[in-house]
C-alpha cells in the first residue's frame, strides 16, 4: 500500500493545478487583457446613422431651385431569393450582367440573411417601370433614399451637384463617412455645412445575425438628426431660365447683379447642362460624358474664365484719368490712328464722346497720361510708379484682387502691376526686369487688350460700380438662411477710389452708346429703360496645327439700367461671335428688359438671338 | 447500536449535500438568465429550460432520497444489473431516429433522456464492483518489458477493459465523441488503485509529444547553422534522436558500468516507441479525424485563427467571458451570452460558463472554479476515509468524471481545450446529466454514510 498511497496527493495536486491554470487564465482574460472587451463590443454593439433631410434651396422669389426627392436602392436578401433569371433581372434594373454578378456575390459573401445593396439611387421615373416587375423576384426589394432634384432644370453651374465623398473630403472633415454625399460644386458646395444639417446616431445591441435587440444604455448616447437649413438665393429663376434660353448655341457667360445690394440675379455659363443629369446613379455615366464634351459644359466660364475686357475697360481709363486730373470731362483728343488702329468716327471732343464712339487713340493717350505722369526724370521709373497708381484704382473696383463671392473656386482676373512686369513679363523665366519697360511696352492695356484679364463676374462688378457711381457690395448668391444671418461681409459697402462726380460724364457716354446715332450699341436700346452700356470686341488667338491663328473676335457688353435708378447691372461675354454691339449688346438688353419689364417688346430682336448659332469657331487669319 | 433510521442521517456528509445544492441552484438561476424569454418569465414555466431543469432536479433529489433509504449493500449487489440495463439502453438508442446527426436520445414528449449519461454511472458501479473483488499484482518481477508481462496484464485486466470499453464504444457509435472521451477519466481510478502505475506518466509524455507533433507537423524549419530546410516531423524525429544521444552520453559518463545495459535497452526501446508514436499521430491525424475535428484541434493549438468562421463559437465564448471584467455586467445583463442576442451558441448547455462569467465577472468565475475544486477535493477526502474498497473506487470514479467534465467544459470556454460538447456537471441545462450526476453523488453519500458499519 505504501507504494500507491502517495498517489492520492498526486491526484489532488493535479486537480488543484488545473484549477489554478483556469484561474490564472480567467484573471488574464477578464481583468488584464482588454482585447476581449473590444471584441465583445465589436460583436454585440452597433450604431446606425440617421440622415437628416438636406435644406431646400429657393430663388429670390421663393421658387424652388433644389428640392429633395425619393430615389430607390434595390436590396437583396440572398437566402430569400429563388434562383432568379440574372439576365432578365439585370436588364430590368438596367445594370450590366457583370455588375449584377459582382454585387450578388458580394451580398452572399457578406451575409445570406442580411440585406445588401444590389443597385442604387434609381431615379423615380426609372423606378416606376421597375416596380411593376420587381414583385416577381422574392428577396429583392426597394429601399427609399432622399436625393436632390432640380425642379426647374436650370442654373446647373450656380447650384452645383452632389456626389459621394472621396478620401480627401473625409480627411478634411471627420463628419463624413465613406458613402456619404457631399456638395461638390456650386451652392451645394459653398453652403454644404448649412444645407447638410447634422447626422444623428442611434446605438443598439445586436444579435448574432446583426438585428437590433435593444437600445444601448437606454439611448443615453443617441443623438437626433438635425434637419438641414433652407436657404434662399439671390438668383431670379425666371431671368436665369430666360438667359439660358438666349445663350443656347453660344459660348460665353452672363452675370447680372442688383447694383444696390450686390445680389447676383443671374449667372450663366454656356454651354450648360440639366443639373438633374448629375443625380443618383446617372451621375457617373453623365459626368464622364460631360467631361469628354469638347465644349467643356462643366467649365464655369462666368466665374473661372479670364478674358480681355476689351473696350469696356475704357470706362475705367476715363474714370481714373478724371480722378487723377490728367484730363477733364471736356478734354478733346484727335483720333490719331498711328498710335492705335480705330474705326472712322468724328473727333471725340469730350470724355463722353470718346466713350460713345469707343475711340482707341483717345484712351491710349488718357492711359499714357495716367501712367507716364512725368513726375520722375527716368521714363522707366515714371511708368513703374504710374502703373501702380493705375493698378491701385482698378483694385479698388474689386478687379484682380478677389470679390469674395460665396462660391467655390472663383478665379480672379489679372490687373498687371509693376511687380508683374518686372518679374513675370513677357515670361516668368526671362522677364524684362526693373526699369526696363515703359508705357510703350504695355499700352495695349489701355483698350482692354494685352495683359489685363477679367472674369465675367468682375466685368459685371464694373457695371455695378458704374451704376452706383462709385461703390459696390461684394457680389453674392445668398439672400436668406433659415434661422441665421447672411455673412457680414456682404452687408459692407465697398468704395471705389473715384469720386461720384467723375462718374457723370462717363455714365453720360454709356447712355449715348445705346441711344445716340454713332453709338456702338444701338441694338441695345429699349424705349423708356435708359440702358447705359459699353461694348467691347477683343481679338483672340489660338494655336491650331502648330500655327497661331486669329479667331473671330469675342463680343462683349456691359450695361446697367435704368440710368438714374439702376435695378440691374450686367456683363455679357460671347466667345468668337464678332462685334460687341452685334451680339452681346442685344442679349444684355433683352435680359434687362426681361428683368425690369417682365416681357419683351421687340420679339424680332429676341427671335434673332434665339435663332443664332455662334458655336462653330471661325478662323479669321 | 443506533436505530436504523437514525443511522441514515447520522453519518451523512452534509458538506457534500450543501455543495450539491449550491451548484444546482446557481445553475438554475444562471440558466434562467441565459435563456430568459420575456414571454415566459415564470420560474416554474415548463416550456422554459430553467423550468425543465427544476423538474429534473426535483426528480433527481427524489431519487436521491430513495437511494438514501436503500441499503448500501443492495446498491453494490445491483451494480452489474444496473450496468446490464444501461448497456441494453445504449444498444437500444442506436435504433432511434437521429437528432442532429446522432442517435443519443430517448424522447418522451418534450423531455428527452440521454442513456450515455447513465452509461457513466453504470460504468462507475460495475468498475467499482469488479476492482473491489480482485487483489492487485503489485510486485514487479523485473524491470523491462516481456511477453510474459503483457500476457499477465491482459489476464488481470480483460474484465476491466470490457467493462469500460463496452459503454465507450456504444457511445462512440451514436456518435458522441465528448462522452467517449470522458470514459478515459477512469485511468485516474486505475492509477489510484495501482493498476496503471506508469500509464499516467506515459500518457502525459504521449500527450506532450502528440501536441508538439501536431503543432509542427505542417511547418518546415530551416536549420540555423546548416541552412537545411526540413519538415516539422523530420525535425521532431531529429530532436528525439538528439535527446537519445544526450541520454546515452549521460548514462555513459554518470552511471556505473554494470547498471548500464538495462538503461540502454530502456532508452532504445523508448526512442523506438516515441518515433513510432510521432508517425502514428501524424498518420492518425490525417487519416482518422474528420475535417471539423481537425479544425477544432488546430484552433486550440493556435495553428489557425478564424474568428468568424470555424473559430466562431470559441471566439464569441471568449469575448463573452473576457468582457465580463472584474465584477461582471450584472445578473441578466449579459450582452453576448444571452438568449436574445445568441452571439454565444449553446449558452445554456455547453457554453453555460460564458453567461456566468460575463454576468459575474472574474469574481464569479473564481467562485465557481473554487466551488468545483472544493467539490473534487471533498470527494477525494471522502474516498480516502473509506474502509470499503468499493466505496473508495466509486468515489474516485465520481471525482474523475466530474473533473473531466469540469476541465474540458471550462477549458473549452476559455480556449484551453478543444471544443468538445460536454456539459458542466449539475450546472448546465440538461436533464440526463443532472440526473446522472445527482445519482452519482447521492449513491456516494449513501455509501459514505455507511463507512462506519461496513467492513469489507
Amino acid at each position: 500500500m505504501k507504494n500507491t498511497d502517495n498517489r492520492k496527493y498526486i491526484i489532488a495536486l493535479f486537480f488543484v493545478l488545473v484549477s489554478l491554470i483556469f484561474i490564472v487564465r480567467l484573471f488574464y482574460m477578464q481583468v488584464v487583457d482588454d482585447k476581449w472587451k473590444e471584441r465583445a463590443a465589436q460583436i454585440s454593439e452597433n450604431k446606425i446613422t440617421t440622415y437628416p433631410a438636406r435644406g431646400i434651396v429657393y430663388d429670390r422669389n421663393g421658387k424652388k431651385l433644389i428640392a429633395n426627392e425619393v430615389y430607390y436602392d434595390i436590396h437583396v436578401i440572398p437566402n430569400q431569393t429563388d434562383n432568379p433569371d440574372s439576365v432578365a433581372l439585370a436588364k430590368l434594373l438596367d445594370i450590366s450582367l457583370e455588375e449584377y454578378t459582382k454585387q450578388m456575390n458580394k451580398a452572399r459573401d457578406y451575409s445570406k440573411r442580411k440585406p445588401s445593396e444590389l443597385a442604387r439611387q434609381i431615379p423615380p421615373d426609372e423606378f416606376s417601370g421597375i416596380a411593376l416587375e420587381l414583385y416577381k423576384y422574392p428577396g429583392f426589394y426597394e429601399v427609399e433614399r432622399t436625393l436632390r432634384i432640380y425642379p426647374k432644370s436650370i442654373g446647373s453651374h450656380v447650384l452645383g451637384y452632389m456626389a459621394e465623398v472621396d478620401s480627401s473630403d473625409i480627411k478634411k472633415d471627420a463628419y463624413y463617412k465613406s458613402g456619404d454625399l457631399i456638395g461638390k460644386s456650386g451652392i451645394e458646395r459653398s453652403y454644404e455645412e448649412v444645407l447638410r444639417g447634422k447626422k444623428g446616431v442611434k446605438y443598439y445591441l445586436q444579435d448574432a445575425i446583426g438585428l437590433e435587440t435593444a437600445r444601448y444604455e437606454e439611448g443615453k448616447y443617441d443623438t437626433v438628426a438635425v434637419q438641414g437649413k433652407d436657404i434662399s438665393l439671390t438668383i431670379d429663376a425666371d431671368l436665369q431660365e430666360y438667359g439660358e434660353r438666349l445663350m443656347q448655341n453660344k459660348r460665353g457667360a452672363i452675370v447680372a447683379i442688383e447694383p444696390k445690394s450686390g445680389e447676383i440675379l443671374t449667372m450663366i455659363s454656356s454651354p450648360s447642362y440639366d443639373p438633374n443629369m448629375l443625380v443618383g446613379r446617372r451621375l457617373g455615366k453623365n459626368y464622364s460624358k460631360l467631361e469628354e464634351d469638347t465644349l467643356v459644359p462643366l467649365y464655369n466660364r462666368a466665374t473661372n474664365a479670364r478674358y480681355n475686357p476689351g473696350s469696356t475697360f475704357k470706362l475705367l481709363m476715363a474714370l481714373i484719368g478724371l480722378q487723377e486730373e490728367v484730363i477733364t470731362e471736356n478734354t478733346s483728343l484727335p483720333c490719331r490712328k498711328e498710335l492705335l488702329g480705330c474705326h472712322n468716327h468724328p473727333t471725340a471732343r469730350s470724355v463722353s464722346d470718346a466713350v460713345k464712339m469707343s475711340c482707341n487713340p483717345y484712351f491710349y493717350v488718357v492711359t499714357r497720361k495716367i501712367i507716364q505722369q512725368g513726375k520722375y526724370k527716368s521714363h522707366f521709373k515714371d511708368a513703374a510708379v504710374g502703373l501702380d497708381i493705375w493698378a491701385d484704382y482698378l483694385h479698388s473696383f474689386g478687379l484682380g484682387v478677389g470679390l469674395h463671392t460665396d462660391f467655390p473656386s472663383v478665379s480672379t482676373g489679372v490687373i498687371p502691376t509693376t511687380e508683374f512686369y518686372n518679374k513675370e513679363f513677357p515670361t516668368k523665366t526671362n522677364p524684362y526686369g526693373e526699369y526696363a519697360w515703359a508705357f510703350s511696352t504695355i499700352y495695349s492695356n489701355s483698350i482692354g487688350q494685352g495683359e489685363v484679364e477679367l472674369t465675367p463676374v468682375e466685368l459685371a462688378n464694373v457695371a455695378v460700380v458704374m451704376a452706383n457711381r462709385g461703390w459696390y457690395y461684394y457680389p453674392h448668391f445668398i439672400k436668406e438662411i433659415q434661422d441665421a444671418e447672411i455673412p457680414e461681409i456682404y452687408k459692407k459697402k465697398q468704395q471705389a477710389k473715384v469720386s461720384p462726380e467723375n462718374f457723370e460724364p462717363v455714365v453720360e457716354g454709356m447712355w449715348r452708346v445705346v441711344h445716340e446715332s454713332g453709338g456702338t450699341a444701338r441694338r441695345a436700346k429699349v424705349d423708356s429703360l435708359d440702358i447705359c452700356g459699353k461694348t467691347g470686341t477683343t481679338e483672340n488667338f489660338k494655336t491650331y496645327d502648330g500655327r497661331r491663328r486669329q479667331l473671330k473676335d469675342h463680343s462683349i457688353f456691359i450695361a446697367f439700367a435704368p440710368k438714374d435708378d439702376p435695378k440691374i447691372a450686367i456683363s455679357v461675354y460671347i466667345e468668337n461671335a464678332g462685334f460687341g454691339g452685334t451680339w452681346a449688346a442685344p442679349i444684355a438688353s433683352l435680359m434687362i428688359e426681361k428683368y425690369i419689364n417682365g416681357e419683351i417688346s421687340d420679339s424680332r430682336k429676341e427671335q434673332r438671338i434665339l435663332d443664332a448659332n455662334l458655336l462653330p469657331i471661325e478662323i479669321v487669319k | 447500536m443506533r436505530g436504523k433510521s437514525e443511522k441514515i442521517w447520522a453519518d451523512i456528509d452534509w458538506t457534500l449535500i450543501i455543495i450539491y445544492l449550491l451548484i444546482v441552484t446557481l445553475g438554475v438561476s444562471n440558466i434562467y438568465s441565459a435563456t430568459y424569454n420575456p414571454e415566459h418569465p415564470g420560474l416554474f414555466d415548463l416550456k422554459t429550460e430553467h423550468g425543465k431543469q427544476i423538474i429534473w432536479i426535483g426528480i433527481s433529489i427524489f431519487l436521491g432520497l430513495i437511494i438514501l433509504f436503500l441499503e448500501g449493500s443492495f446498491i453494490r449487489k445491483s451494480s452489474y444489473w444496473i450496468y446490464g440495463i444501461v448497456m441494453f439502453l445504449l444498444v437500444a438508442v442506436l435504433f432511434t431516429d437521429p437528432i442532429n446527426g446522432a442517435r443519443s436520445w430517448f424522447s418522451i414528449g418534450s423531455f428527452g433522456i440521454q442513456p450515455s449519461e447513465l452509461g457513466k454511472l453504470a460504468a462507475c458501479l460495475a468498475l467499482s464492483a469488479h476492482l473491489s473483488t480482485i487483489t492487485v499484482l503489485r510486485t514487479r518481477s523485473k524491470s523491462g518489458f516481456g511477453m510474459f508481462q503483457l500476457k499477465n496484464l491482459f489476464h488481470t485486466h480483460w474484465k476491466t477493459m470490457a467493462i469500460l470499453a463496452t459503454p465507450a464504444v456504444l457511445v462512440l457509435l451514436q456518435p458522441d465523441a465528448g462522452t467517449f472521451i470522458v470514459f478515459t477519466s477512469f485511468i485516474l481510478v486505475l492509477y489510484r488503485e495501482g493498476f496503471a502505475g506508469n500509464t499516467l506518466l506515459f500518457l502525459l509524455i504521449a500527450v506532450i509529444i502528440a501536441v508538439i507533433t501536431l503543432v509542427v507537423a505542417d511547418n518546415s524549419f530551416i536549420l540555423p547553422v546548416l541552412k537545411i530546410k526540413m519538415g516539422g516531423k523530420f525535425g521532431m524525429l531529429l530532436a528525439l534522436l538528439g535527446m537519445g544521444l544526450i541520454f546515452f552520453l549521460l548514462i555513459r559518463y554518470f552511471v556505473l558500468k554494470r547498471n548500464r545495459p538495462p538503461l540502454y535497452r530502456a532508452m532504445i526501446g523508448s526512442l523506438i516507441v516515441a518515433i513510432l508514436f510521432v508517425n502514428f499521430i501524424e498518420w492518425g491525424y490525417s487519416t482518422f479525424l474528420k475535417e471539423h475535428q481537425k479544425e477544432r484541434i488546430d484552433l486550440v493549438l493556435g495553428k489557425i485563427e478564424d474568428p468568424d468562421g470555424k473559430g466562431y463559437n470559441i471566439n464569441r465564448a471568449k469575448a463573452a467571458i473576457g468582457s465580463g471584467g472584474f465584477a461582471g455586467k450584472g445578473y441578466r445583463q449579459a450582452t453576448l451570452a444571452n438568449a436574445s442576442q445568441k452571439h454565444v451558441p449553446m449558452q445554456s448547455t455547453d457554453f453555460i460558463f460564458c453567461t456566468w462569467s460575463e454576468e459575474r465577472g472574474f469574481i464569479g468565475s473564481l467562485a465557481l472554479v473554487l466551488l468545483y475544486t472544493f467539490l473534487l477535493i471533498k470527494i477525494l477526502s471522502i474516498a480516502e476515509r473509506q474502509r470499503s474498497k468499493f466505496t473508495r473506487i466509486f468515489a474516485y470514479c465520481v471525482a474523475g468524471i466530474i473533473f473531466y467534465h469540469f476541465m474540458i467544459n471550462v477549458g473549452m470556454a476559455i480556449g484551453l481545450a478543444p471544443v468538445i460538447g460536454i456539459p458542466l456537471p449539475l450546472f448546465s441545462y440538461g436533464g440526463s446529466q443532472v440526473l446522472a450526476f445527482s445519482l452519482l453523488i447521492f449513491i456516494l453519500i449513501k455509501l459514505d454514510s455507511e463507512r462506519k458499519i461496513v467492513l469489507q
